[in-house]
């Protein structure tokens, strides 16, 4: 009967299977607060953040620069993108590269590099562990972080998370078959994850018999990097905002197969990091009223977006780049000395803005 | 010596008019003139006494006193049949129409010959229909024609009968785009026959637009008549809402109070669609605050309401999801609802709040019982009593005794009689609909008290309400309701009167 009622909701569209997206509005209640935050350093696309012994860094294409010292030379280049920056307690900092190795910058393992293994090729976020052992979330099996999209569009849910030793090398796999991995957050003894494609928090566990829980669910944006404040706040970045166009393109098999064969990933129907920039893009931020019905057919595709959390992972607050903003895109945040930092690789702007403790 | 120019008296003249109701003034003592050939638009809040002036006008209400004269002469219009007969039409916004009768038995209804011949009925109203370049067939029944049509054949109706004076009650309110230019470009034609149009609406874009003068009322009193080129929308929303006698009842800002914080999110309403009623709205409600649902009637607040509380069915297809408690939930009937926790206080209480001739007790054991999954074929007299004591106590319902009859009370406590029969219920999540409409201004304050006790025992709490100063005054956070959707959020620190109104209509 269950699988019956499932099948007609399908067909009719409701309940789970309807399409839609969760409001804007409570915590999420949109405001200009991204776009008020004054810049820090314009580079291309700017990723992930993290402090280390030389200051607050950022992860730009190949290249590890000092927030502090935009113009100077970057702290250290590689020759491959990174797509994962976490700071360590003892000063450096590891990063993985597009390719699927793991170097180390600075700290005890300085100059050390991991190489890279068949099963974790889509290095997406790095977290330390209390042990000392590195966290990797791997965000695909199939696709590199740079393929995020396609990843995405293909429906695919087999990311997973693991624990690398940094001595050995020796890996452990935590979690698998993960909607894209693409934040980390140590706590106690189980890690939350920011699993993109299904808008969610998951907590995993990191002992024996090993589960997976929500923690929070049905955000309205695709979540990215998390970090923690000072005040033991959590932070959470959402590079893209969801919209009904994009959930009635991932229902639509046959459209999205066409989709992803014939056209180019650019103009894809598919959340991105910046939008409005070429006219052969998918229309954008319009809607149209038939018979007086409102038509959500071509919503904005890219947005600004942090949240955030309380200690039991409820959203408080929010800052926003709406959709005729400037700070799109908004990959990781970092609380440092005070202050909220945060990458918007989608406009190409690390920004700040005051934080002390208590946000709108 | 200059001649002054001579100027043409009013088609209308209203003087002095005022109409009570139980003693209460719905209308002050109106001035209100109409020129010939000329569309005056009435606006303000609801319950400003736009509608009692047009009853009067089109003889469904009687004014206590005041006088009105037409042409010149003064006149007492006791009825409808007496307002068509002086040339008063009155265009509904829900038609008065005969659904199962044609288009052309409509229109010669109560005016037929001694002898019809249908056929001959048919081409006179086919050359009448022509003649208005109305595209209604006039053989299809009523029941068969949209809305657009339908309000088509009620003024076809008021022009038959040489209306010179056609009063349209929110004409637009359920009207596309282009039906309304339509309705637009008839309302000028019909002003270049000289015909005199009364125009009530809440889209003040469109009062600017088709109308000559505009009149603005509040509280039941006339506020200002002028040209509607010195009017601006905000000008508008200014006189509309300006407010001075309320403000000791609703005068407690939200400075100077603790807005309380959100808690768990209980109620996710996504892509909410419900025909055009309910258009893809979207919004959350949290435990421990109270949300103001602010919205002009017709903007779909207390049908989304309705939609979550299991009364009305939204869209069978890709009607939106409504999640509570983190889980789907789509509500057959309302007491699978109330089994949840989700109860609705309705905005009727008359027709769906009570039952009249019941007992202040049955009422509220009825609202105990039907809240069970199953129950007994006999009820308990003394737990009847015990529950009716402890409310009536509770809520300080006056009545004689808890065996009174619910009609026998006065406004304010028959309200208090339904929230007590909601309350029995044990409710999460409690949606108040025009809680205090109607509802004397004691009895206001005591159930504003109530409904923030609720909110600080940590329930959910919505409350729909046209009233702007109640909005203000209760909420800690306000929605906005327009045109079927939640359109903004407001935080009661930052909201005025005119910042809620202007999202309301603008």
């Amino acid at each position: 009967m269950k699988r019956f009622e499932k099948a007609l909701d399908r067909w009719l569209g409701r309940g789970e299977a309807s399409i839609t997206t969760p409001p804007m509005d409570g915590a999420f209640r949109p405001n200009d607060l991204l776009d008020a935050a004054s810049a820090v350093v314009a580079t291309a696309a700017p990723d992930g953040l993290a402090v280390t012994t030389l200051g607050l860094v950022v992860s730009s294409g190949r290249s590890l620069l000092r927030v502090d010292r935009p113009g100077d030379a970057p702290a250290a280049s590689f020759d491959a993108e990174i797509s994962a920056l976490v700071g360590l307690p003892d000063g450096g900092a590891a990063l993985g590269l597009a390719d699927g190795r793991i170097v180390f910058v600075g700290g005890q393992y300085e100059g050390k590099t991991i190489a890279a293994n068949p099963e974790v090729k889509c290095i997406t976020a790095l977290a330390a562990a209390r042990d000392g052992a590195l966290l990797v979330a791997n965000g695909s099996a199939t696709h590199a972080p740079s393929d995020w999209k396609r990843d995405l569009m293909g429906k695919n849910a087999s990311g997973s998370v693991w624990r690398l030793d940094p001595v050995s090398g020796a890996r452990t796999q935590l979690a698998a078959n993960l909607a894209y991995p693409h934040g980390l957050l140590e706590e106690r003894d189980t890690i939350v994850v920011s699993e993109s494609w299904r808008c969610a928090l998951t907590r995993i566990s990191q002992g024996s018999g090993r589960r997976s829980a929500p923690v929070l669910e049905d955000l309205p944006g695709y979540p990215s990097r998390l970090s923690r404040g000072a005040d033991d706040a959590i932070w959470l970045a959402l590079f893209a905002p969801r919209s009904q166009l994009i959930e009635f393109v991932l229902s639509e098999e046959r459209y999205r197969r066409r989709m992803i064969d014939e056209i180019d990933a650019d103009y894809w129907v598919a959340p991105c990091l910046r939008s409005g920039r070429s006219p052969l893009e998918p229309t954008q931020q319009g809607g149209v009223k038939q018979l007086g019905v409102l038509k959500p057919w071509s919503p904005s595709r890219s947005y600004g977006l942090i949240a955030r959390l309380d200690r039991a992972y409820r959203p408080t607050a929010s800052l926003h780049s709406r959709t005729n903003g400037r700070r799109h895109g908004v990959t990781s945040c970092l609380v440092s000395e005070g202050r909220l930092y945060f990458t918007a690789k989608g406009d190409g702007i690390v920004a700040s803005c005051a934080y002390e403790g208590s946000m709108p | 010596m200059t001649v002054p120019p001579q100027v043409e008296p009013p088609l209308l003249e209203m003087r002095g008019v005022g109409k009570d109701y139980r003693g209460v003034a719905a209308l002050k003592d109106i001035d209100f003139d109409l020129r010939r050939g000329e569309v005056h638009a009435i606006l303000g809040e609801n319950g400003a006494g736009k509608s009692t002036l047009v009853k009067i006008l089109s003889g469904a209400v009687t004014p206590n006193r005041g006088e009105i004269r037409l042409e010149g002469k003064r006149v007492e219009i006791a009825g409808p049949a007496l307002a068509r007969r002086y040339g008063i039409a009155m265009v509904y916004q829900e038609t008065s129409l005969v659904p199962t009768m044609t288009v052309a038995q409509n229109l010669y209804l109560g005016d037929e010959k001694f002898f019809n011949r249908l056929r001959g009925t048919y081409i006179e109203a086919q050359q009448f229909l022509q003649s208005l370049n109305f595209p209604v067939d006039p053989t299809a029944t009523v029941l068969s024609l949209g809305t657009a049509k339908r309000q088509m054949v009620e003024i076809a109706r008021a022009v038959r009968l040489e209306a010179k004076i056609i009063i349209f009650d929110e004409p637009t309110a359920t009207l596309t785009p282009e039906e309304k230019h339509h309705l637009f470009a008839l309302i000028d034609r019909l002003r270049k026959e000289n015909v005199s149009i009364v125009f009530i609406s809440h889209a003040l874009e469109e009062a600017l637009e088709i109308s000559d003068r505009i009149t603005i009322l509040r509280d039941g009193s006339h506020i200002i008549t002028d040209d509607a080129k010195s009017f601006s929308r905000e000008t508008i929303i200014r006189y509309m809402v300006g407010r001075s006698l309320t403000d000791d009842l609703y005068g407690r800002a939200a400075d100077a109070r603790q807005l309380r914080l959100a808690g768990e999110k209980v109620l996710s309403v996504k892509n909410l669609s419900m025909q055009n009623i309910v258009r893809n709205t979207s919004f959350s409600i949290f435990a421990g605050q109270v949300t103001g649902v602010f919205g002009l009637v017709g903007s779909g607040r207390t049908e989304t309401a309705r939609i979550i509380a299991g009364i009305v069915k939204r869209d069978f297809f890709h009607g939106g999801d409504v999640r509570y408690e983190n889980r789907s939930v789509r509500y057959r009937t309302p007491r699978a609802a109330v089994g949840d926790g989700v109860v609705y206080v309705t905005e009727d209480r008359k027709g769906d709040g009570f039952f009249e001739t019941m007992s202040v007790a049955e009422n509220i054991y009825i609202g105990q019982i039907s809240s069970r999954e199953s129950h007994g074929i006999v009820a308990s007299m003394s737990e009847t009593r015990a529950l009716a004591a402890n409310w009536t106590k509770k809520l300080n319902i006056r009545a004689l005794s808890s065996d009174s009859r619910v009609i026998e009370l006065s406004g304010g406590n028959q309200q208090k009689v339904v929230i007590a029969k909601a309350l029995v219920q044990k409710p999460k999540l409690i949606i108040f609909d025009e809680p205090t409409r109607g509802v004397d201004v004691g009895a206001i304050a005591e159930i504003h008290h109530l409904i923030s006790a609720l909110a600080d025992e940590g329930l959910a709490v919505v409350v729909i309400s046209s009233y702007l100063p109640e909005i203000l005054s209760l909420s800690d956070r306000i929605l906005v309701s327009r045109q079927g959707r939640i359109v903004e959020e407001l935080s009661p620190d930052e909201a005025t009167s005119e910042s809620v109104m202007f999202a309301a209509v603008y």
